[in-house]
């Protein structure tokens, strides 16, 4: 038994893992959850729209990279992310003002949104491909480790090395930083109450003078902001293909609805228990349980409880869940 | 299926991806406001010989005039469907006025949309859903303030005056309150904006006797202030004997109208509304 | 001109263009019947799933976005149907893994009898936590060997379970019983709830049964495909050694290998036109009975059903069923036409998204415009690319040769189909928000 190089065993393949992954999902889930509860859909598009706001990026990275400029050991990535996330802006106000304001016009039902969502899902999809590619793409640079196994083995003498990406600590921190403003955007500001205001009864914010249009537009752009963070820490930490964001609408989803959809700290929830969920049920404990077990228990398979490749599984198995003993989600979702 | 093919109501109960909760339901007569002019004398708030209905259905209201003066309260009441609530609806331009007209201070506001009536001075608090509900109390009188630029503490402090219970749960989610607390924090937020009258639709509905005593005692003394209150009032009795001015709607004309003592006082009104 | 002459003409224009599609290689239309055929095959097909989900959607206000896994259920119903027993497999290991199966339906079915039976606390998590736990570990103690020793056998070939070894036809009603008995399942879980979550419930569900067909290589050989499954009519290298039809071949003025391709082709089109033929004429009439008028009464007007007795549920759940099961139905003539079974080209933009734009395009709640959005649909989504080409050798006719934008723009636009779909969506919404031909 030796507890100690379970725990770091843990921690490298699970622990570390989940917290970035889960940070990626609760940034896509609260776009999502700020849409659902403010302009009342559910927006297909927000997978497309990550990738948009990343395939931005990376172009400018590329030009950034060429011209020379970089971060020092943080990802040039980093330098462009302001300039994307302007971009998706303009983007995502230029769709509103073409496509989604006409149904606002006509007090359109929230279904017809969400058809029209996925009409402009599948142009942001073919807009992304005809512009980069369907290819994969890669464009982390910077230094690779926070800690590298190695170097971890060597600073303190165990058996087990724990690693720590730079993007693994840079999407946790700027995963912190995005939400903690945020929060205090929602609940402390005048605009950000105005959009509160408006999601929780459309009717009277209009009575107390708020102009819907405004609490629109607001929503919009700091969707556009989250959506192209969480695009671009996403791909900094695997890669870019634009197939593969429009697949992560899906964990996005349950994280939005497993947390509370229109719930912000359901949002954030949701996404770390969907991430853990995943890593934890897809990853094979074998290592973890020869270290942490006594010698005559010690596991001889893989100790692998589903394949990797149920890991969208894993997230619908725990949405159904928690639906059926909560049906609202776990913080009581619509409060934005 | 209904005549507006983007207000179909196929598939909107599925909640994992339509959101139906606090969504606009209020139907404004205009969407955009058309232009105002002065007119001179005339109480200080009058719906003008009214006639009107809902989109483009039946008329409701029959040549219904309702009105109220400086320092007044005036209380409209009726058998149910009389066209109560629908009277002060017009008035708040959530109704379409065909003919006459309705007059703020001295100015015919009957093109104006109902959010910039709230702009000229008209404080509207609806019959349900008139708070919001997930937050806090203070943001909700916060709310109330949206239009005003200047400096509010002074406002929100004569609210907290009016309603000491709010200042103690200032910080809790108004959802939490209880109904009359509820109907305080939907007035005091409508007071924030410091309006030139205050219309009230059902204030008392669906509070017990003794929360109702409270709020008409509150209602008094905000109409000390010299503010005039326009009100609709399912308790024909309580809401005459504070009332300065009452109408009685019948099938959406006016049936009787006098002083709240006047009316208390006719035996024809007596027998038929106030059950004797 | 009249509403009906209206419709008629967008149906002869559909069929023109397929004509014009096997009759000349004018602009981008390829002048060969084969291709006119392979659209008008996948244009029935794509038309059936429309229906499928134009029931739901038209007829109930039911939001499916899980066609796809449904589709894949009618495909794996012909594997499991059509390929020949494999006896080893069956002594090996296939007993067992029914057997597991079994035991995992139970353990399932048990957790849900237990939340539904014993009182709500800390000893029902208990036992419950106990139970998934067991049959957990049960399930895969008897599950893996099976796999393990069915996978081993004849893996080039097999290594999968086999089928039934029946007539392939009978597998387009077994893939619509398979995908109602999902539909069923979904239908149970996620319409009881308080609000309904069908869509984010058939989502989930739809990746999930994909994520099995790729992955358990014992069902259907995961990724390694199903190939050369049986098909109703002959094969085309038959055809051409036989004497006769090379005979006939020559007779229509045709060389026998294209003889031989178009004949085939034109065979499933008969047999696909007779499937959608039957199944529009079913969907019409029950949209006409009681019960139709019944569903559409739900659908406008939730409340005021229930308020009268309806149990909106039960019949939702019905409809949901019956529209998933014409999605299978047409999921297995699909695999029959290809005649192989390939998991890993499933994707959602084309088997459950694109299927929704036919639905919009064509007229929700219009069985016939369901139809026809199919069709059309279908003859854009291959025909958008060489237009797209096209456009894009007119645009860049002015740029320097070799420059890299222009190379960009003609390597790219093979990418416009996905942002036409998107465009036409759009602009129907916009313009046409019932579709082409509006429920009446």
């Amino acid at each position: 038994m030796d507890l100690l190089n379970a725990l770091v065993a843990l921690t490298n393949y699970v622990i570390v893992p989940g917290l970035s992954y889960g940070s990626q999902l609760a940034l896509g889930a609260l776009g999502v959850t700020l849409i659902y509860g403010i302009l009342r859909f559910s927006n297909f598009a927000h997978g497309d729209t990550m990738a948009f706001g990343a395939m931005v990026t990376i172009l400018l990275t590329w030009l950034f990279q060429s011209a020379g400029l970089s971060a020092g050991p943080l990802p040039t990535a980093l330098l462009a992310l302001p300039f994307g996330i302007l971009g998706t802006i303009a983007l995502m106000l230029l769709t509103d003002r073409t496509v989604y304001r006409f149904y606002r016009q006509q007090k359109a039902k929230p279904v017809i949104f969400v058809m029209v969502s996925l009409g402009v899902m599948f142009i942001m999809n073919g807009l992304v491909r005809f512009i980069i590619g369907p290819g994969d793409q890669r464009f982390t640079d910077g230094e690779r480790f926070v800690i590298s196994a190695r170097t971890f083995k060597k600073l303190t003498g165990l058996d087990e090395g724990l690693a720590i990406k730079t993007t693994e600590a840079l999407t946790v921190v700027t995963a912190v930083i995005v939400v903690a403003v945020l929060f205090w955007f929602l609940n402390k500001t005048r605009t950000g109450k105005s959009m509160r205001a408006y999601s929780d009864n459309e009717d009277l914010a209009l009575l107390s003078g708020i102009n819907p249009e405004r609490v629109v537009m607001y929503t919009w752009m700091i969707v556009a902001a989250l959506a192209t963070i969480a695009g671009v820490l996403y791909g900094l930490d695997k890669s870019f293909k634009p197939f593969t964001y429009f697949q992560l609408l899906l964990p996005i989803f349950a994280s939005a609805i497993v947390g509370g959809l229109g719930n912000p700290i359901g949002a954030i929830a949701g996404g770390f228990i969907i991430a853990f969920s995943e890593v934890t049920i897809t990853y094979a404990w074998k290592k973890v349980l020869t270290y942490g077990l006594p010698e005559s228990l010690a596991p001889d398979g893989l100790v692998q409880l589903l394949s990797t490749d149920y890991k969208f599984a894993v997230s619908f198995a725990i949405l159904i869940v928690v639906l059926l003993f909560k049906p609202t989600g776990l913080f009581k979702g619509k409060a934005v | 299926m209904s005549d507006n093919p983007y207000q179909d109501d196929h598939g909107n109960k599925d909640a994992s991806i339509t959101n139906t909760k606090g969504i606009g339901t209020m139907q404004p007569a205009h969407l955009k406001s058309g232009p105002t002019h002065k007119v001179d004398g005339g109480p200080f708030l009058i719906g003008d010989t009214m006639t009107g209905g809902y989109g483009k259905g039946p008329d409701i209201l029959h040549d219904c005039t309702i009105a109220v003066d400086k320092g007044e309260i005036a209380v409209i009441v009726g058998p149910n469907g009389a066209g109560k609530s629908t009277a002060m609806k017009a008035v708040f331009g959530m109704l379409n006025v065909r003919s006459g007209a309705v007059r703020l201070d001295g100015e015919d506001i009957t093109q104006l949309t109902p959010q910039d009536r709230v702009v000229k001075g008209m404080g509207f608090v609806p019959q349900t859903s008139n708070i919001f509900t997930s937050m806090t109390v203070e943001e909700n009188l916060e709310m109330g303030a949206f239009i005003r630029t200047d400096d509010f503490r002074d406002t929100m402090e004569q609210v907290y005056d009016l309603f000491p219970i709010l200042r103690d749960k200032r910080n809790q989610p108004a959802g939490e309150l209880s109904g009359g607390q509820r109907q305080q924090v939907a007035v005091g937020r409508a007071l924030m904006t410091k309006p030139k009258v205050l219309m009230l639709d059902e204030p008392t509905a669906g509070v017990s006797p003794i929360v109702m005593d409270e709020l008409f005692d509150r209602i008094i003394e905000v109409a000390r202030t010299g503010l005039p209150i326009l009100m609709v009032e399912q308790n024909a009795k309580q809401a005459l004997e504070i009332a300065d001015k009452g109408y009685v709607l019948v099938q959406g004309r006016n049936a009787y109208t006098g002083t709240g003592k006047e009316l208390l006082a006719d035996p024809e009104v007596r027998k038929s509304f106030l059950g004797g | 001109m009249t509403e009906t002459m209206k419709h008629t003409l967008l149906f002869v224009f559909v069929g023109v263009m397929i004509l014009l599609e096997g009759m000349t290689d004018f602009l981008f239309f390829s002048g060969s019947w084969n291709s006119a055929l392979v659209i008008l095959n996948m244009g029935l097909i794509s038309a059936i799933m429309a229906i499928g989900v134009n029931i739901q959607w038209g007829f109930a206000g039911l939001f499916n976005v899980g066609i796809m896994g449904f589709t894949a259920l009618g495909g794996l119903a012909v594997v499991l149907v059509s390929t020949p027993v494999i006896p080893a497999a069956w002594s090996s290991g296939g007993v067992s893994i029914v057997m597991a199966l079994v035991m995992g339906a139970l353990t399932v079915v048990s957790a849900v009898m237990i939340t539904k039976f014993m009182p709500a606390g800390k000893l029902r998590m208990l036992v419950l936590s106990a139970v998934m736990i067991v049959g957990f570990i049960v399930y895969r103690a008897i599950f893996d060997p099976a796999v393990g020793s069915v996978e081993a056998i004849n893996p080039a070939l097999q290594g999968n379970i086999g089928g039934l070894g029946l007539p392939v036809l009978l597998a387009w009603p077994a893939g619509g019983l398979l995908a109602a008995g999902a539909a069923w399942l979904i239908g149970k879980t996620a319409l009881g709830l308080r609000s309904d979550y069908l869509a984010i419930a058939t989502l989930g569900i739809a990746e999930i049964i994909i994520a099995v067909l790729k992955n358990e290589d014992w069902l259907s050989r995961g990724v390694k495909n199903v190939v050369g499954l049986p098909r109703p009519l002959p094969y085309e290298v038959d055809l051409q050694a036989d004497p006769t039809f090379v005979e006939r071949a020559a007779s229509w003025g045709m060389d026998p290998v294209t003889a031989s391709t178009v004949y085939v082709k034109a065979g499933y089109a008969l047999m696909f036109t007779v499937v959608l033929l039957a199944l529009l004429w079913m969907a019409q009439m029950a949209l006409k009975s009681p019960w139709g008028r019944m569903m559409r009464a739900i659908r406008d007007n939730e409340t005021a059903a229930e308020a009268m007795g309806k149990d909106v549920t039960r019949r939702h759940l019905q409809i949901f069923v019956l529209g998933s099961a014409i999605c299978g139905i047409a999921g297995a003539m699909m695999t029959t036409l290809d005649s192989q079974m390939t998991p890993g080209t499933y994707n959602p933009l084309r088997f459950t998204f694109l299927i929704w734009v036919m639905v919009i395009v064509g007229g929700s709640g219009n069985n016939f415009g369901a139809v026809l959005g199919g069709m059309l649909i279908w003859f854009f989504w291959i025909k958008v690319e060489p237009m797209g080409i096209l456009l894009m050798e007119l645009v860049t006719a002015g740029m320097a040769e070799g420059s890299a934008l222009k190379a960009h723009l003609l390597e790219s636009a093979s990418h416009m189909r996905l942002f036409t779909m998107g465009l036409i969506l759009l602009l129907v919404l916009r313009f046409s928000p019932r579709g082409l031909i509006p429920e009446k």
